[in-house]
């Protein structure tokens, strides 16, 4: 079955010192699939996309890509073999111009076409600029666009839309459902607007202090009664 | 009216970002007529051998700056691949018949692969670490030389009897300030160029996304490794150019080109010139030579002197002199657009 | 013999100790490799000597480490605070060119030629050790060494102000997030730091020779120290200087041509096997 799976975490544990920061999380992302991975500050969501973008060294478990283990690979292999990511800390290359940053990014990859992603992310028009003179949302799309060239198979988000405008972030929102539904992309969505969450993704992953709380599909899990008591109150 | 400006303006920073080969060719050229009128219109021996001096050091200055620029990291311990070039030239040319033309390539070839060798494993080592372990490579090997024994003469260095013809020209053209001046000067401009042309390939973004983001780098899908050694490689080759200028000048090599002192003086030209651009740290060689000449004259304090000078420097003006002239290039261009419009 | 030299090497050792956690310290704090580090050492030296002549070694010691305790705080409010914004080499650089102002302060009241500071009447001659006279002055040398071992880590252990570098030195972005005030804290750490450094000064002065090189030669090895350590960390710094100690008393004795190489191979060893150094960045 696994290997239907655009991606799949079995048992995944990271550890810092001691503090366990996922224990056992398991989870799959199908082919086309957005899965939303919600959970309140410091329930190992990044540390999560760190494990499975192979940042950080896990302590247990298995990474598994298109079916095949890719837990001993390091970033570079991951990323060559479709597997991308974005950062919640903007990682950009500050003092270089945006179009040159993102055409060395599409030059490792055959056919990546840095000029519509730029193009799909508004940053067209800012290609000559250097990267550290452009503004906080548009050093976030960046950030996005980098992860994007080449249109790798899996797409790890980490808080994408934090920093963008309503407008900025409905926008990205339909791009991202393009990619699912249209090229066939994977993408786990890390986000704390719920609205945004629950309005675009197929399934949802919640986190509690680094443990599996509930999944499932956005009703499913907005009626869950974990969910509703530990992470959205009252209010939902 | 305004669109055409705008074009212009556009292509102006195209140009400007990506100078093309024919424009880098022209400069360079107007580099060697510098070259060509300095030679013929000084006329003072003593400032002709200054000058000399200062190229040799620029050549220096230039390899060291390519790994502040490329690789975002400073080595206390260049000196090694300078004073290195100096001995393993003078050893081959004592102990081989060999022709020193080719000497001279063996020498930079064989820097080469140690630095690149040295690189793989030292260029792991975070940031400012990397400075203090160049600083104790480099001393240990200063300490090994000047504590050697036999032909490299320990402590008191070792003279190099190069043969009286030297690439097909005579041995005295090397060693008379007039004359050398024009062939360092023509070495500078030629390895300056060859280092542009070189960051024109994609080894430039390269290198200089993992300058800026290491990190990024790997997520994008490159191994930064080797890229960073090969920065370094190349750094150290030019530096060692340098230092097989100075043993075809001087004749002779002393430990004290290896110490660390060396390469912090040279450190201070390359940041004193600015290391944004390839070539304001030969511009930072060649001021520093002539501001330690004029103030040697007035007064025996010339290191704390320095020192002050250097702290201003770096606090005041952290793009150095190169930084400066950009900047007053471009606001000269921006003046001149605006009259025109 | 060989017992000897391992006396020697927990001599040179408890030397580098004091100078290193000075450079740890400023370094935890502020992030600043300090290469006037070396400069402040033979500061301490050279203070100490001229203030010995008129008060003993006593009255040297307490002047030069006042004074340098004072440089290192002139240093932090007036130097480091104000470049804290800049870039980690800019910082070092500016101490680049410390170093050089004070070599030549140095050189230019005390001149090239080398000096030496008397030892304590108390603490001259010699006892026997292993059937073979030696310095008591050593031995008080490894006793300092130990006591700011001591004070350091029962500091750096039990006060606030140590928690408070203890989590600068690992993650100085959570410690200011959490409110910590580095500079009201850094110009008193960076006074310590320079006080230490100067103390090793003092201490060395009869056992090594004044001369202006001791700067940069301690500098070296001190560099080499904290790097073998994993910079930041006083374990690590303690146990680096320890080895350290060990390697160049023991190889000047038995591999005399390579001793000098020694303190490299063995940093390569080290980086190759960790590259951030034994302790990783932790303290
Ligand atoms: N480098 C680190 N060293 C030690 N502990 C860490 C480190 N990074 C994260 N942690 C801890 O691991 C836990 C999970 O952190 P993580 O950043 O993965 O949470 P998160 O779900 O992404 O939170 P947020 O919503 O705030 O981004 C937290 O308790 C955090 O304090
Ligand atoms: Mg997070």
């Amino acid at each position: 079955m696994s290997a239907n799976y655009a991606l799949e975490a079995r048992d995944l544990s990271v550890r810092y010192g001691g503090v366990t920061a996922n224990d056992g999380v398991s989870m799959h992302l199908a082919q086309g699939e957005i899965r939303g991975l919600i959970g309140p500050n410091g329930a190992g969501k990044s540390t999560f996309i760190d494990a499975l973008s192979g940042r950080r060294a896990i302590a247990a478990g298995s990474v598994h890509l298109a079916g095949s283990d890719i837990t001993a690979l390091g970033v570079v292999e991951r990323r060559l073999l479709g597997l991308s990511r974005s950062f919640q800390r903007t990682s950009i290359f500050p003092g270089m111009r945006i179009g040159v940053q993102m055409e060395l990014a599409a030059s490792k990859i055959p056919d990546a076409d840095p000029d519509e992603v730029m193009r799909e992310l508004g940053l067209d028009r800012l290609a000559g600029r250097v990267a550290d003179e452009i503004s906080y949302g548009d050093q976030r799309r960046l950030d996005i666009a980098l992860a994007l060239v080449g249109r790798p198979s899996v797409l790890l988000l980490d808080e994408p839309m934090a920093g963008l405008s309503v407008e900025e972030s409905m926008k990205l929102a339909r791009h991202l459902r393009n990619l699912a539904r249209n090229w066939g992309v994977s993408v786990l969505l890390v986000e704390h607007d719920m609205e945004v969450v629950f309005g675009i993704s197929d399934s949802i992953t919640v986190l509690e202090t680094g443990k599996l709380l509930a999944e499932g599909t956005p009703d499913e899990v907005r009626a869950h009664p974990k969910v509703r008591e530990a992470y959205l109150g009252s209010a939902a | 009216m305004s669109a055409i400006i705008t074009a212009t303006a556009l292509e102006d920073t195209q140009v400007k970002r990506n100078p093309g080969v024919m424009r880098l060719c022209a400069m360079a050229a107007a580099a060697v007529a510098v070259g060509l009128t300095v030679n013929m219109s000084v006329t003072s021996n003593g400032l002709m051998s200054l000058l000399t001096q200062a190229t040799i050091y620029a050549v220096f200055a230039l390899g060291l700056g390519f790994l502040l620029k490329q690789n975002g990291m400073v080595s206390f311990g260049h000196a090694l691949f300078f004073g290195m070039a100096g001995y393993l030239v003078g050893a081959a040319v004592t102990l081989t018949g060999w022709p020193v033309g080719m000497v001279v390539v063996l020498t930079v070839a064989a820097i080469g692969m140690f630095a690149f060798g040295l690189a793989l494993v030292i260029v792991r080592v975070p940031g400012i670490a990397f400075g203090m372990l160049t600083l104790a490579i480099g001393q240990s090997f200063y300490v090994l030389v000047s504590k050697s024994r036999g032909f490299t003469g320990g402590a008191d260095g070792m003279n190099i009897n190069f043969p009286a013809q030297v690439f097909g020209m005579e041995l005295a053209s090397f060693q008379n300030p007039s004359s050398m001046f024009l062939i360092c000067w023509l070495v500078l401009v030629a390895l300056v160029l060859l280092l542009a042309l070189l960051l024109r390939t994609g080894f430039g973004p390269l290198t200089e996304a993992i300058r800026e983001n290491e990190e990024r780098a790997r997520f994008i899908g490159f191994r930064t490794l080797l890229p960073r050694a090969a920065v370094f490689a190349v750094s150290a080759m030019v530096t060692a150019v340098g230092g097989v200028l100075s043993a075809l000048y001087t004749g002779f090599v002393s430990p004290e080109s290896l110490h660390w002192s060396v390469s912090g003086t040279v450190l201070i030209m390359v940041v004193l010139g600015g290391s944004r651009t390839l070539w304001g740290p030969a511009v930072g060689a060649v001021v520093y030579y002539l501001f330690r000449d004029f103030v040697g004259e007035h007064t025996t304090h010339w290191m704390s002197i320095f020192g002050v000078s250097l702290i201003a420097v770096i606090v005041l003006w952290p793009a150095g002199i190169a930084g400066g002239v950009m900047r007053a290039a471009t606001s000269l261009q921006r003046a001149a657009a605006r009259r025109l419009a | 013999m060989i017992a000897i030299q391992i006396l020697n090497g927990l001599v040179y050792g408890s030397l580098l100790m004091i100078v290193a956690s000075g450079l740890v310290l400023i370094y935890g704090l502020r992030r600043v490799v300090n290469f006037a580090h070396g400069s402040l050492f033979m500061l301490g030296a050279y203070i100490a000597y001229a203030a010995s002549l008129q008060f003993g070694f006593g009255g040297g010691l307490l002047a030069a480490v006042a004074a340098l305790a004072a440089v290192g705080f002139c240093l932090d409010r007036f130097g480091f605070r104000l470049l804290q914004d800049r870039d980690p080499l800019t910082v070092m650089l500016v101490t680049f060119g410390l170093l050089l102002v004070f070599e030549d302060v140095v050189q230019s009241i005390w001149g090239k030629q080398s000096y030496s500071l008397a030892a304590p009447e108390a603490l001259q001659g010699t006892v026997d050790l292993f059937g073979s006279p030696f310095p008591v002055y050593r031995l008080a040398i490894v006793a300092v060494g130990a006591l700011v071992a001591a004070c350091l880590v029962g500091w750096l252990r039990y006060s606030r102000i140590g928690l408070f570098i203890r989590g600068a030195s690992t993650d100085p972005v959570t410690t200011a997030m959490q409110g910590v005030n580095t500079d009201r804290l850094s110009g008193g750490v960076v006074a310590v730091g320079a006080a230490l450094a100067g103390l090793a000064g003092v201490v060395s002065g009869p056992f090594l020779s004044l001369s202006p090189t001791m700067g940069s030669d301690i500098l070296i090895d001190s560099f080499v120290v904290v790097v073998i350590g994993g910079l930041g960390s006083f374990a690590g710094a303690f146990v680096a200087a320890m080895i350290l100690g060990q390697v160049q008393a023991l190889g000047a004795v038995y591999l005399p041509d390579l001793a000098a190489l020694l303190p490299f191979a063995l940093m390569t060893a080290v980086l190759i096997w960790r590259p951030s150094g034994l302790s990783g960045s932790r303290v």
